[in-house]
C-alpha cells in the first residue's frame, strides 16, 4: 500500500533535525565513553552502543572512505535535502559538510552549561561568526549531569532568546542507563513560563511522559516536539494524535543515523505511521524550516 | 587616625549609596507599593520607611524646591566628589545624572522576575543612559528572589558580557519580610560559576559577616560595600578584614536620604578603627578601579 501524501511530502524535500556522519566502528566505540563514565553498571561498560539493549539493527561501519560523501549520497537515496548538524568549526566532517554543501547542511552548535559563559561565548560566536541556526543540549549526559530547568541552563536560553535561535533538549527517560531525572519532562513548564520567547525543540521522545508533554507542547507556543531515537514504529500514539489534532505545526521530523536507527528502517517504516494527509509536509519539512529559519 | 581619614576625605569620596531626596510622604507611599510583602501593622500602617525601627533620625522632607540642588549641596559639604545613583525609577535622578554627569555613577535596579525583559532593560539602559552598575534588593521583590535562584542567572550573564558590577543587598533584611533569599551563603554559588562576575554585597551581610569575610577572601571578584550602616556600626569583622587581607575589597556606600544623613555618616566615619592605608581605598579608590575609573 503506497501512502501518497507522505511520498508527496517527501519528494518536496525531508529535513532531518537529528543525522551524523558514518564513522568506523573504533571511533564510535570510544565516542561513547563519556557516558560509560557516569553508568554504573557493569552491562553498559560492556555495550559498544549504551543504548543498544533497545534497538535492533543498530548501523555499523567497518571503514568509512569519506563519510561527507558518504553521507549525502545517502541523503540523496532517501529525499533528506537538508539536516541538521554538528559544530561549525570541529575541524571535521562537520565543518568540512557545511563548506562544501551550504544548501544541504546547517549548524547546531552544542553547548556545555557546566562551562558557565565560556559556553555562552561559543554559543554567540558560533551563530554570530559561523551561521550556526540552533543550540544543542544533552544536559544528562554531562558530568555533573544539568537538568533541562537547571540555573546553569539559564544563560544559555538567555542567549538563545537574544540571537532567536531555537535550542535542542532531551526529553522522556533517556536510553544509557543513568540518571533520567534531569530530562523530566515536567522540567520544561517552567522553562517555557520563564523563556516565552526561548524556541525549544524535544529530542528523543519524551516518554512515559507523553501525555504531560502534549499538554505543554498545547500550552507552550515555542514547544516543539522532535522524533529522535524512534523508529516510526515505535512513535508515541499520543504525539502522533497530537499532530492528527491540534499540533501539526509541532511535531518536527528527526531520525537517529547512523547512532542508532538506519535510513533504510527509518523510511522503510515512516510511510506507516498514521499521520492524517496533510500532517506529513509540515512534520518531514515545514516546520523544521520555520523553526531553523532555513 | 582621624588625620589619615581627613588626608583621604579630602581627596573626595565615592558614595556608592546615594539618591534624590523626596517628600517624605511620598517616598513613604512609594515603599508602602513596593514592599507589598510586608505583614506586620506597624510596618503596613505606621512606618513611612519599612526599617525605621533600626534607625534614629531618618531624614525628612517637606518641600524641596529643587531637589537635585539640595543633594549637590550635601554632596560637596561632605567632600563626596562622586554618587552612585539609581536611575531606573526616578526622574530626578535622571535630570541629576544629565546635570551632573561627572558626579554620578547611574545604577540600574532591576526585577529579575520580569525575565528576559529586564535583560534587555539593562543593555538599553548601559547603551541609552550610561548606566554602569547593576543593583538588586531581592527580599524586596514580589516575589522574593534569592541571591542564587536561577532567575538572576540570565542578568548576572548579562553583567559578565557587559563588564559591569552588580550590587545585591545581602544579609536579614530591615524590613519586615523574608531574609532567606539574602542569606551571605547563597552568595558562594554564584562567585563559584560566575567567576568574572564583579558583585558586590550592600547592606551589610548581618549576621553572617564571619562568613562574608571568608567568601570575600574566596572570590577575587567579590566586594562589600557598608550601605544603611551607619559607621559605629560598621560590622568587626569587615573593620578587621578591612585593616588585614581585604583593604581593596571593602567599600564605602552610605545610606541618604534612605536612612541616614551624611552629617551622621561624616561624623561617625573618623572613628571608624581603620588603619591609614585603608582610608584612600575605603573612600575612594576602591570603587574607582570597579567602574575602570582613574585613581588619585
Amino acid at each position: 500500500m503506497t501512502n501518497l501524501a507522505f511520498e508527496e511530502a517527501r519528494a518536496g524535500g525531508v529535513v532531518d533535525t537529528m543525522i551524523g556522519f558514518p564513522a568506523p566502528r573504533e571511533e564510535t566505540i570510544h565516542h561513547y565513553d563519556f557516558i560509560r563514565k557516569q553508568a554504573m553498571d557493569a552491562e553498559t561498560q560492556d555495550m559498544e552502543f549504551p543504548a543498544q539493549y533497545m534497538f535492533k539493527g543498530v548501523p555499523k561501519f567497518e571503514e568509512v572512505d569519506d563519510p561527507v560523501e558518504m553521507l549525502v549520497g545517502l541523503m540523496d537515496q532517501f529525499g533528506i535535502s537538508k539536516a541538521l548538524t554538528g559544530m561549525p568549526v570541529d575541524g571535521g566532517a562537520s565543518q568540512r559538510a557545511l563548506e562544501k554543501y551550504p544548501d544541504r547542511f546547517y549548524s547546531q552548535c552544542q553547548v556545555d552549561p557546566n562551562q558557565g559563559m565560556e559556553s555562552v561565548r561559543n554559543l554567540d560566536r558560533a551563530v554570530r561568526e559561523h551561521g550556526a541556526v540552533a543550540a544543542h543540549c544533552w544536559g544528562t549526559g554531562l558530568i555533573p549531569q544539568v537538568p533541562v530547568n537547571d540555573k546553569k541552563m539559564y544563560p544559555i536560553y538567555a542567549k538563545c532568546v537574544e540571537l532567536d535561535i531555537p535550542i535542542f533538549v532531551y526529553a522522556g527517560v533517556p536510553g544509557p542507563r543513568i540518571r533520567f531525572e534531569p530530562q523530566y519532562v515536567g522540567h520544561l513548564d517552567e522553562v517555557c513560563w520563564f523563556f516565552p520567547d526561548l524556541k525549544i525543540v524535544t529530542r528523543h521522545g519524551g516518554q512515559p511522559w507523553t501525555e504531560l508533554l502534549v499538554k505543554l507542547l498545547l500550552k507552550w507556543p515555542n514547544l516543539y516536539y522532535s522524533t529522535s531515537a524512534f523508529a516510526p514504529r515505535h512513535y508515541d500514539k499520543r504525539i502522533i494524535e497530537y499532530a492528527n489534532t491540534r499540533g501539526a505545526d509541532k511535531v518536527i521530523y528527526a531520525g537517529y543515523f547512523p547512532m542508532g536507527l538506519s535510513l533504510d528502517r527509518i523510511f522503510g517504516e515512516l510511510p506507516d505511521v498514521p499521520f492524517r494527509d496533510h500532517v506529513w509536509p509540515k512534520f518531514l519539512r515545514e516546520n523544521a524550516e520555520r523553526v531553523l529559519k532555513i | 587616625m582621624a588625620d589619615a581619614f581627613e588626608d583621604a576625605a579630602a581627596g573626595g569620596v565615592v558614595d556608592l549609596m546615594i539618591g534624590v531626596p523626596s517628600p517624605t510622604a511620598e517616598q513613604a507611599d512609594k515603599y508602602r507599593k513596593y514592599l507589598a510583602q510586608v505583614h506586620d501593622r506597624e510596618s503596613r500602617e505606621d512606618f513611612t520607611f519599612p526599617a525605621q525601627y533600626m534607625f534614629k533620625n531618618v531624614p525628612e522632607f517637606a518641600d524641596l524646591s529643587d531637589p537635585v540642588r539640595t543633594l549637590i549641596d550635601e554632596m560637596d559639604a561632605h567632600n563626596i566628589r562622586i554618587g552612585m545613583l539609581n536611575v531606573s525609577t526616578s526622574l530626578d535622578a535622571r535630570r541629576a545624572l544629565a546635570e551632573y554627569p561627572d558626579r554620578f555613577i547611574a545604577s540600574w535596579d532591576v526585577d529579575p522576575n520580569r525575565g528576559m525583559e529586564a535583560v534587555r532593560e539593562v543593555e538599553q539602559a548601559v547603551e541609552q543612559l550610561g548606566v554602569k552598575s547593576v543593583q538588586v534588593f531581592p527580599a524586596g521583590l514580589t516575589p522574593q528572589v534569592d541571591i542564587d535562584d536561577k532567575k538572576m542567572y540570565p542578568l548576572y550573564a548579562k553583567c559578565v558580557e557587559l563588564d559591569i558590577p552588580i550590587f545585591v543587598n545581602a544579609g536579614v533584611p530591615g524590613p519586615r519580610v523574608p531574609m532567606e533569599c539574602q542569606n551571605v551563603a547563597r552568595i558562594d554559588e554564584v562567585c563559584w560559576y560566575f567567576p568574572d562576575l564583579t558583585f558586590v554585597t550592600r547592606h551589610g551581610c548581618e549576621p553572617w559577616t564571619e562568613l562574608a569575610v571568608k567568601l570575600l577572601l574566596k572570590w577575587p571578584n567579590l566586594y562589600y560595600s557598608t550601605s544603611a550602616f551607619a559607621p559605629k556600626y560598621y560590622p568587626s569583622d569587615i573593620v578587621e578584614y578591612a585593616n588585614t587581607r581585604g583593604a581593596d575589597k571593602v567599600l564605602y556606600a552610605g545610606y541618604y536620604p534612605a536612612g541616614l544623613t551624611l552629617d551622621r555618616i561624616f561624623d561617625e566615619l573618623p572613628k571608624v578603627p581603620f588603619r591609614d592605608h585603608v582610608w584612600p581605598k575605603f573612600l575612594r579608590d576602591n570603587a574607582l578601579r570597579l567602574f575602570g575609573m582613574e585613581t588619585a
